[in-house]
């Protein structure tokens, strides 16, 4: 073996010898524990009362529904008598905050109604804004009950005119008793839009054609979970808040948050990456996911296209009213309807909708183009040298 | 992710619920009242079973016994009996007369292997903890989880947690130093140079007036604190408001402010300090003193305090604030061998630099 070849294998071995010294730790040395004690799992006995519970709050929310339908019916009856615009309200409140907040509520209703272009409503809308914080029930006798996102009972069978909104407010009470400026008395109005919900699309519209209907309700209402027709709202594009990009600080840029992106679904992932089949697979699927995954927060537990809440408010404000309301009452399968409504396949116009909110996630290899630049002029070198070495070695 | 505590969905959750007419009330209700019955009763057998399990934990194992702290144990390398031995003295003097209790609240600690890759068996109960921690470690475990009957919501909300020994003392205090000079707060400030109403304010005493003008009385601090609170903001229609607070506007700043929850209005000092308040009212009052904290509830925070000392709690404040002046945290020292490490670099890479034939003429 050459000298100058021994040399290069000693040194070589000599710093493999160096990195095992430096990275590898010697036998019998614990590594450095803390103490982070993992918690106890429940028992399958607490995991079926959680369950029970959980059916309970189901049932009591159904409940409390029916009865505030039956609460606000004579209301919505004088309303449809007197052709008076306007959904129904009750406010239920502690009594030190209950004039003033109902007088906010209603007004600011109203001025949202206006906005949303909603006269007298086939279906008359009932809102009841619950700004106790914890309802009062007996100690131990039932689940405890904790305010959560707003629910509503949409029209059936046996009421086909009426929707109601049950809309928690409690962390609201604030923005509520100092409601009189302008810049709060909008935000009063956005979180009564936002509450509303699939109502006021029924309040413009009507009751949905049975496959329209069949499809949003098996997804939850997700696609119409917020009225948007208003107004522009993706003219914020930048500064839209979403789950799955915002900014860290006021002053920064946005930046996407991995986690969130992966906690949605693959065709959610695929549509904000500009897949127009993936938008289209987003919109239209009304299946039963086959995985659902662990809570990866609540804050993309329902999502199945982002800002999907606003998807069919913004169609509507796009393909106009007529338009809408033909798509909304359509007997055709939904994407059939859609497509026709937008104008264009379904999956090509969400990819131009999300790209309003977001920028297309970078999907796979991202490799900069300065690096792969720079990679294929050193191969291009290691080829060239090679070769003029191996051009000039001769064979005697 | 506490960072995300805030951040409130804006996404509305619709239950579609079909089905139901008037009709459909006595059946709803029903089917409320049956699913609470058999709720009932599933908590009744889950807290039974849960009341086992924590007595099977503690059967058939080793007890342990330094003063009133009791561990049962498995049998494990892990050196509890030392941690005990550091953790007992620290505990006795915070909960005093009270920490007799512990002889009848054991700790439940469950040693297991540290191999991953070793499975676990479910455990209902107790604290798992592997087995090759430390005595240091183990000794902080011991302290951060104390298993007396925890004290009344009042005293925990103000305090922002459970009442806890300080499980690294000097560090704490050290903390809430750097706390009260960095917070962007004028009460920490007025606290800092020497004004107890500051300090009354800034540790949330003061019953009385607008608490957000009180911690937070300047626009800058109002808009620091929004800032630092931007990913609560940053959604919705408050996200035009945080916009312009962020460009200078006061007005937004304290809209935005204004509009949290009750109770939501970012503190200007943490748990730490306001632990450490108590533990001074705690070292005050002698071995009666938790107790006479823990059975005020009623009365107002610095009542309570007062009670505890027993001094006026300006007393108390003044001598918490003397104690945070004297933990500050000494400079970042440089060895004197380290200046001499750092001139040996230099001069090698000097040399190696010098020695280089790109270096050499000709």
């Amino acid at each position: 073996m050459a000298r100058e070849l021994k040399r290069w294998l000693a040194a070589a071995l000599a710093a493999w010898g160096v990195i095992v010294i430096g990275y590898v730790p010697p036998r019998g040395v614990a590594p450095v524990a803390t103490a982070r004690p993992r918690p106890p799992q429940p028992t399958a006995a607490r995991l079926r009362a959680q369950a029970l519970a959980e059916a309970w709050r189901d049932a009591d929310l159904a409940l409390r529904l029916a009865r505030y339908r039956r609460q606000l019916e004579p209301e919505l009856a004088r309303r449809r008598e007197a052709d008076q615009a306007g959904p129904a309200v009750v406010v239920e409140a502690p009594d030190s905050l209950a004039a003033y907040a109902g007088e906010v509520v209603r007004s600011a209703l109203d001025t949202v109604w206006r906005e949303l272009g909603l006269g007298v409503s086939k279906v008359g809308v009932g809102v009841v804004v619950d700004l106790w914080r914890t309802r009062p029930a007996g100690t131990g006798q039932t689940p405890k009950v904790v305010a959560g996102s707003a629910s509503h009972l949409l029209p059936d069978s046996t009421d086909r005119t009426t929707c109601v909104a049950l809309i928690p407010a409690w962390y609201r009470t604030a923005t509520l008793r100092t409601s009189s400026g302008p810049g709060r008395r909008q935000q009063v109005e956005d979180w009564l839009q936002a509450g509303l919900g699939p109502c006021a699309f029924l309040a413009a519209w009507g009751v949905p054609g049975s496959d329209v209907r069949r499809w949003l309700a098996r997804r939850s209402y997700d696609l119409a979970a917020f009225p948007s027709w208003d107004r522009d709202w993706s003219m914020q594009s930048q500064s839209q808040w979403m789950s799955v990009r915002f900014a860290t600080d006021a002053k920064a840029a946005p930046t996407w948050w991995w986690p969130a992106v992966y906690g949605h679904p693959i065709a959610a992932i695929g549509c904000l990456a500009g897949r127009a089949a993936s938008c289209r697979t987003a919109v239209l699927s009304d299946s039963v996911p086959r995985v659902l995954p662990g809570d990866r927060g609540w804050w993309v537990r329902n999502e199945r296209l982002v800002l999907g809440n606003r998807y069919l408010g913004d169609v509507a404000r796009e393909v106009g009213h007529d338009r809408f309301l033909r798509f909304w009452n359509s007997p055709e399968p939904v994407d059939t309807a859609l497509a026709t409504a937008l104008k264009m396949p379904v999956g090509e116009w969400t990819e131009r909708w999300e790209r309003r909110f977001a920028p297309r996630l970078p999907l796979g290899a991202a490799a900069p183009v300065s690096a792969a630049v720079l990679g294929i002029l050193l191969a291009a070198v290691a080829v060239v040298l090679v070769a003029r070495g191996a051009g000039r070695r001769q064979v005697r | 992710m506490s960072r995300t505590r805030w951040l409130l969905p804006f996404l509305a959750c619709t239950r579609a619920l079909y089905g139901q007419d008037q009709s459909d009330l006595p059946r709803l209700k029903a089917r409320a009242d049956s699913l609470a019955r058999e709720w009932r009763r599933a908590n009744a057998v889950a807290n039974a079973i849960d009341s086992l399990e924590r007595t099977r934990a503690l059967a058939g194992r080793d007890t342990i016994r330094v003063g009133a702290l009791t561990i049962v144990t498995n049998p494990s390398p892990l050196p509890l009996r030392e941690a005990a031995g550091r953790a007992w003295p620290v505990i006795d003097s915070v909960y005093g007369d009270d920490a007799r209790q512990l002889a009848h609240r054991p700790y439940a600690i469950v040693a297991v292997d540290p191999d991953t890759t070793v499975e676990r068996p479910p455990r209902h109960s107790g604290i798992e903890v592997p087995w090759d921690q430390g005595v240091a470690s183990l000794t902080q475990l011991l302290l951060s989880s104390v298993p007396v009957a925890p004290a009344d919501t009042a005293l925990q909300s103000w305090l922002g947690g459970p009442l806890r020994p300080l499980a690294d003392p000097d560090a704490q205090w050290a903390r809430v130093y750097i706390e009260l000079v960095t917070a962007p707060s004028h009460a920490s400030r007025r606290c800092l140079i020497g004004d107890i109403g500051g300090c009354r304010d800034a540790l949330d005493l003061a019953e009385h007036g607008d608490a957000l003008l009180r911690w937070y009385p300047s626009p800058p601090e109002r808009q620091a604190v929004v800032l630092k609170s931007s990913a609560y903001f940053d959604r919705g229609a408050q996200l035009a408001t945080l916009q312009t607070c962020a460009h200078g506007s006061d007005s937004a700043c304290t809209r935005l402010l204004r509009s949290l929850p009750p109770g939501g209005l970012p503190r200007p000092l943490t748990y730490d300090a306001r632990a450490t308040l108590i533990h001074v009212a705690l070292q005050r009052g002698g071995r009666a003193a938790y107790h006479r904290l823990v059975t005020s509830a009623g009365l107002s925070i610095a009542d309570r305090l007062a009670l505890t000392g027993p001094v006026t709690v300006d007393s108390l404040l003044s001598l918490w604030r003397a104690r945070i002046l004297a933990a500050r945290p000494a400079p970042g020292a440089l060895p004197p061998l380290g200046i001499w490490i750092a001139l040996g670099w230099a001069a090698l890479f000097a040399a190696c630099g010098l020695w280089s034939s790109r270096w050499r003429g000709n």
